[in-house]
């Protein structure tokens, strides 16, 4: 326990990550974040909740003590925007790996940046399917070896950032499992950002893909990005396949539009009377 | 008395205006109307066609055989020329082509005056539709005019309204104080979504049009969590997508009611057409064991109730709540002078995230919230949701109708079926020596259903679909089988007439 992180934001649960996981430092950097929005007064602990996906980054929902739901696999966004919409009030944090979002649940992410819902996804992308034993993810290198597949992965893997630029995100981030201050800052950025924001946070998986390990070397932080053209650029500098490059990390773009709960006459009164459906 | 009214045409043609104004006048003259509205999935073109029943007794359901058909097209007649009676009047789009837009109308007018109703009710019901147009009414007018009567229907003193059930679902749901309807555009589940977006502001809601049925469940699940009175709604193929979702549920008890309107066949189907294929997923639909609700209504009144409970239900007892219907309900607009119960009251007593730490999960999770695999645990939780289903089962009996029975009650022929199929059954038992029992809750199902099965000497099953899944569902809870050749199965997309059932029902008395 970290003194910049609050105490009762954990729980009892024992932690049942490997050894050396990189989820440990997101899951410090996840409190510290919390911590500082709750000194600031600005936001009690009861006015945050989570949606976890399933993996093993799911396993953080046992970690902190805070409201939420452990949703099913690849469908931890859909159910984080209808938690929303249940109430607007609520300071919502996704967080779901490359196999929830890229795969199983592709869609909801694409409709996530038309809704533009005023919450947070926090994707732990580690190019693996890494609690069902390491199958490939649409994020997985070319050639990669697994029980599943064999003979290599044939297809490029798709460039996410890409995907969110052009399907009208707000804001998209990236940042580094193995850099807690960082973490902490990109973090606290999408949860200012008023509507959706999309965190890719680049993490090693110790046990799988681990040839897909060791990115930072490549790594270099970049200052908050407002240009689309700019922003595309950045996004293109890594392309998921090679270790060549470079890889940016920070906000690669961010703008400003009307949130989902801000374009609902019925969400927007909720919100400025501080109220839920229950009192509505 | 019984008249049955064809109305054909092409889609766009205005047929269902026709039938409102026939029905609006009919039952602002006392009688109580049924329309049938049959349309293939295309939107200009094609044959359409509506009949519409009116008697002075309630009626739900209508005739194969038509006393009057109005035509707006040259293919009705040769279309439909085998069920016409021998009687059978035929107001031709012939005789009023040059009313050109208003042809509709000027026939809606004919019929008016060949039934005997003075001009007087069907100018103010035309005045009503069309308050700042002079064109309407000059054409109801024409055609009004162009006839002779041949009946001389008298005006009863009743206060009649109709609904079909598309709506009543829609109202019960208002009803209730529902917060969020969230849906993906599905036949014959849609106009239930159309009617509750209307007026969403006025009556402090919000209907939202997911990308899929499995994001619209995943999100009213999100909803629900965390306060809003949350409601679904889809046909088969989108329940299917959203029986994951519905699993969910059972673990994490977040409370949810999903509106099931079934459709025939399996896969895409007969998309604009009835039956009642889908009780056996409404009954099982999600992997693992947790308790749920299934109702059926078969009317519009039962709609707006039943649609209520469920909502109740859900909340009190943080379960899943399915509201099964089909096309023939949803879109057939019936008549009653009945009153609506008054709702229950559905409150959320549950804290709720933002008021506390508040959480869910679709693992099994322990005392303190947080996954387990322990399989003491385990077991305890399954118990719960056993239990759970006791308690709801329970308070089902003691509170709400779960069955009902029409006809000789001392007969010892029964009839059972569900759903929209009732309408039929309740028109075609009129004058034969049978009892026809109603299963309106399918899960629970009510323990007297047994004592009348056991009872009955000779019992007969009416349901539409292939296989008799009530039928299968009651052999299962009671050990009682209803013969193959007791069962009256309907699968061709078409529903029930009176006429025919009536028929059918006679070859199996005893």
């Amino acid at each position: 326990m970290n003194e910049k992180t609050k105490q009762n934001l954990s729980t009892n649960a024992p932690i049942t990550w490997c050894p050396g996981c990189t989820n440990f430092m997101i899951l410090e950097a996840v409190k510290q974040t919390l911590t500082n929005f709750i000194d600031s007064k600005k936001f009690k602990q009861t006015d945050f909740a989570i949606a976890t996906d399933i993996g093993c980054h799911a396993k953080i929902f046992d970690y902190l003590n805070i409201s939420g739901l452990n949703c099913l696999h690849g469908r931890a966004l859909p159910t984080a925007i209808g938690m929303k919409i249940g109430n607007p009030n609520l300071k919502i944090l996704t967080f779901a790996g490359d196999g929830a979002v890229y795969s199983e649940g592709i869609e909801h992410l694409v409709h996530a940046f038309r809704y533009n819902s005023d919450l947070t996804l926090i994707l732990h992308d580690n190019q693996s399917f890494s609690l069902t034993t390491g199958q490939p993810a649409p994020t997985t290198q070319q050639g990669y070896i697994s029980k599943s597949e064999p003979l290599g992965v044939f297809d490029k893997p798709f460039n996410p950032l890409k995907i969110a630029l052009a399907s009208g995100a707000t804001f998209v981030a990236r940042t580094s499992a193995r850099d807690i201050p960082h973490m902490v800052e990109i973090f606290t950025k999408a949860i200012n950002h008023k509507g959706f924001s999309f965190v890719e946070v680049i993490q090693d998986c110790l046990i799988f893909n681990t040839e897909a390990n060791n990115k930072e070397k490549f790594m270099y932080k970049i200052s908050d990005c407002h240009n689309k053209q700019r922003a595309e650029k950045l996004a293109d500098e890594f392309d998921y396949n090679s270790k060549e490059g470079k890889i940016p990390i920070g906000v690669i773009y961010q703008v400003m539009e009307p949130a989902l709960e801000e374009k609902w006459p019925q969400l927007k009164e909720l919100l400025e009377n501080k109220k839920n459906w229950k009192s509505k | 008395m019984r008249l049955n009214i064809l109305i054909g045409g092409k889609a766009g043609q205005g047929i269902n205006k026709v039938s409102e104004i026939i029905s609006n006048t009919l039952t602002r003259y006392g009688y109580f109307v049924f329309n049938y509205r049959d349309y293939p999935s295309l939107i200009r073109g094609g044959h359409n066609f509506n009949i519409l029943s009116a008697s002075e007794e309630k009626i739900e359901s209508h005739d194969n055989k038509i006393d009057f058909l109005i035509t707006l097209d040259e293919e009705t007649e040769k279309i439909h020329l085998k069920e016409l009676k021998k009687e059978c009047q035929i107001l031709s789009y012939k005789e009023f082509e040059n009313e050109g837009r208003n042809l509709n109308i000027a026939l809606a007018g004919a019929l008016i005056k060949t039934l005997g109703i003075p001009i007087e009710e069907l100018e103010n019901e035309i005045k009503r539709e069309f308050p700042d147009k002079p064109e309407p009414l000059s054409s109801a007018q024409k055609g009004y005019n162009s006839k002779k009567a041949v009946s001389n229907l008298k005006k009863i003193e009743k206060k009649i309204w109709i609904m079909d059930g598309s709506k009543a679902i829609a109202k019960g749901a208002i009803n209730s104080n529902l917060d969020v309807y969230i849906a993906y555009p599905m036949t014959p589940a849609t106009n239930t979504m159309h009617e509750i977006a209307k007026n969403q502001l006025k009556n402090k809601l919000m209907v939202l049009q997911a990308e899929n049925e499995i994001a619209v469940a995943n999100m009213a699940l999100g909803a629900s969590f965390t306060g809003a009175k949350t409601m679904v709604g889809t046909s088969g193929g989108g329940f299917d997508l959203m029986t994951e979702a519905i699993s969910f549920q059972g673990i994490s008890g977040i409370p949810l009611t999903i509106y099931l309107a079934s459709r025939p066949g399996p896969g895409t189907g007969v998309p604009t057409y009835s039956a009642q294929e889908d009780l056996d997923i409404a009954l099982r639909g999600g992997h693992g064991e947790f308790p749920r609700v299934v109702v059926a209504p078969s009317n519009p009144l039962e709609a707006i109730e039943k649609t209520n409970e469920a909502l109740y239900l859900a909340e009190e007892f943080k379960t899943i709540s399915i509201i099964l219907s089909d096309k023939h309900l949803a879109e057939s607009e019936f008549s009653t002078n009945e009153k609506i119960k008054k709702p229950s009251k559905i409150k959320i007593s549950r804290a709720l995230p933002g008021e506390k730490i508040i959480r869910a999960s679709s693992y099994e999770i322990n005392k303190e919230l947080t996954t387990t695999e322990s399989p003491e645990i385990v077991k305890q939780n399954a118990d719960a949701r056993t239990q759970k289903y006791e308690k709801i089962k329970k308070f089902i009996e003691k509170k709400f109708e779960m069955i009902k029975i029409y006809g000789n009650k001392k007969s010892d022929n029964l009839i059972i079926g569900w759903g929209s199929t009732s309408g039929a059954i309740k028109d075609a038992i009129k004058g034969l020596d049978c009892k026809f029992l109603q299963v309106l809750y399918i899960k629970p199902l009510s323990k007297q259903i047994k004592k009348e099965m056991s009872k009955a000497k000779n019992i007969i099953l009416v349901e539409q679909n292939v296989t008799g899944q009530l039928g299968r569902l009651l052999r299962e809870k009671t050990g009682i089988s209803v013969p193959r050749k007791k069962r009256i199965l309907k699968y061709d997309g078409k529903p029930f007439t009176r006429d025919e059932l009536n028929e059918e029902i006679r070859k199996k008395l005893k």
